[in-house]
């Protein structure tokens, strides 16, 4: 036995994780709020979504409990680019794991300019573009189009040399023609995928639970069409895939990667067990040494594929 | 200043007031840790449920390493937490948020509206204990749901009641204008209680930073990631409900804009 298990992972453009489980946007704020958490199990942290400048965010309510997973409209509540480059970038420099921010915005200026501002600052290992925000006015435009999306991601290729993902919607009838574009348009992996669109109602009070009416849908309720999403893509884009959407086991994360993800996200999970990221890292660490496989590599996603043509 | 994620005892369970359940856990460090007004994450296993749920500490003592939580059904996750069996383990997060202050110009006035009372028996114990001259305004629909006078030894209780099976027949606010120099006051309940609380201090040319409230919104981490709990602040934008908050004082809220929360 022998073998030294290795977990890294590499997400293109140079950027290598040291292990497969990451933290997803808007679950884990800027990386300071999470005393309960070993950063060390982390691959990466995603921020909070960023955009040019502060953000309020929408009105309450912005979170409801819906079964197995929540729905929220947060609304991209956060300080602006320049508070992140100049406040906590230089903090994530000391850090041993790599921070991504997520990027949001209205435009495609709005992205190009926060690409552009964190371009080259240490602390900040790579960009997210959020094409996917179902909460803010104009959130999901760019999510919905092949073509929107890869201008947007052409845009910010150029704007910047950080490692470039995007994060795709779900709330589209082809996820894999969007991905294709945004393959095209020079990103080094996609993440997927964002919450699905849903809404809640209060019976009692007769009105939405969510003041927006409508908002993004997260947890366990999400995961087996998450899955199915990340399986496609993994079959059909040739950069990496990171998996998201409902994951809180190890059982949960495997699935993921043995669909074709490369890494996975921790979101909604956070919430309710802030170690579950040192869980789900143990667990797979755990089956790949019980099942004796190196490396995240080995795992045989062509065999799992191939059991489902059988 | 958080313990940590741990497993709680249930050591008692009891109805305190009618719909209510207080939970009484066996958790020393948690007992010592916690300062009156702060709040515990509480671990739900219902069926289908994902997010924990936000309840303040009503007391604790770390003599006997006990804290109790007091709490309506509302729905599945307060339901089966009412429904945990004696020597069962809850999982607490904890404990979070801001507490009250404590110091301030006597009499301290506490305005408790329905399960807005919940916080309070751990912070007038805490008041008291320090020698501080108490009144505690006590509100209910009916006289059913009022906590009892006991749980506030050393403190003067008055109450009201909507359907006046109890004390004065009205709001709980009314009862403030009988008080002579109130200027240290503690609220918790209902948005419109704390509104018309609000208003009568106005009326009265009390400071709205001499008022500290206990805010409930709806919550998902606790602990500042998911910016969930959003409150309407004064000076603009959003407080968070479990970094700014739960108790904080009065005037930093824009009570205009507050909505009503789920309050159970």
């Amino acid at each position: 036995m022998a073998d030294q298990l290795d977990i890294g992972v590499g997400l293109g453009h140079g950027l290598r994780l040291r292990g497969p489980v990451m933290v997803a946007s808007g679950t884990f704020g800027y990386g300071f709020d999470a005393p309960l958490v070993d950063r060390s199990a982390l691959g990466a942290i995603v921020t909070k979504g960023t955009t040019p400048r502060p953000r309020a965010g929408n009105a309450p309510t912005r979170i409801a409990e819906t079964p197995s997973g929540m729905l929220n409209a947060i609304g991209l509540q956060n300080p602006g680019v320049e508070h992140v480059a100049r406040e906590y970038a230089p903090i994530w420099a000391s850090w041993e794991v790599p921070v991504i921010v997520n990027v949001a915005g209205d435009a495609i200026q709005d992205y190009v300019e926060v690409a552009r501002r964190l371009d080259g600052v240490a602390g900040v290992a790579g960009l997210e573009l959020n094409i996917s925000c179902p909460n803010v006015v104009n959130g999901l435009q760019f999510g919905l189009d092949p073509r929107l999306a890869a201008e947007l991601t052409m845009a910010v290729r150029r704007a910047t040399e950080l490692p470039l993902i995007v994060k795709l919607t779900p709330n589209v009838t082809d996820i894999v023609a969007v991905g294709r574009a945004v393959e095209a348009a020079g990103a080094d992996a996609v993440s997927a995928i964002n919450t699905y669109v849903g809404m809640a109602i209060d019976v009692r009070r007769r009105r939405p639970m969510l003041s927006r009416g409508s908002g993004g849908v997260s947890g366990p309720a999400i995961k087996p069409m998450a899955l199915q999403a990340v399986w496609q893509l993994a079959d059909e884009l040739s950069i990496p895939v990171i998996g998201i959407g409902g994951i809180t086991t190890p059982s949960d994360a495997l699935e993921f990667l043995l669909a074709g993800a490369v890494a996975v996200q921790l979101g909604t999970v956070n919430y309710l067990r802030p170690e579950s990221t040192r869980e789900v890292l143990d667990g797979i660490a755990q089956y790949m040494h019980q099942h004796r496989f190196n490396n995240l590599r080995a795992l045989p996603i062509r065999g799992v594929r191939a059991m489902a043509h059988a | 200043m958080i313990v940590a994620a741990a497993q709680a005892e249930v050591v008692e369970r009891s109805t305190p007031m009618s719909g209510a359940t207080e939970l009484v856990v066996h958790h020393p460090p948690s007992a010592s840790a916690v300062q009156p007004g702060q709040f515990f994450q509480l671990a739900v296993g219902a069926p289908h449920t994902i997010l924990r749920r936000p309840y303040s500490a009503a007391w604790a003592d770390p003599i006997s390493g006990r804290l109790g939580f007091i709490f309506n059904v509302v729905g599945a996750g307060s339901a089966w937490l009412a429904n945990l069996p004696e020597g069962h383990d809850v999982d607490l997060l904890g404990p979070l948020g801001r507490g009250f202050e404590l110091d301030g110009r006597d009499p301290a006035i506490v305005v408790a509206g329905g399960l807005g009372v919940a916080v309070f028996p751990g912070v007038v114990r805490a008041l008291v204990a320090r020698g501080r001259r108490v009144t505690v305004l006590l509100g209910a629909r009916s006289v059913a749901q009022l906590m009892r006078s006991d749980r506030f030894a050393g403190a003067e209780v008055k109450v009201a009641t909507d359907d006046g099976s109890a004390g004065h027949h009205g709001s709980v606010v009314d009862l403030l204008l009988d008080q002579v120099g109130g200027l240290d006051i503690f609220g918790c309940g209902p948005t419109p209680m704390l509104q018309a609380l609000m208003r009568a201090a106005r009326r009265l040319d009390i400071p709205l930073s001499s008022i500290q409230v206990a805010l409930e919104t709806p919550m998902g981490c606790g602990i500042g990631t998911c910016l969930g709990c959003a409150a309407p602040g004064r000076a603009g934008g959003y407080l968070l409900t479990c970094q700014d908050g739960p108790c904080l004082r009065a005037d930093r809220i824009d009570w205009d804009h507050m909505t009503d929360a789920f309050h159970g």
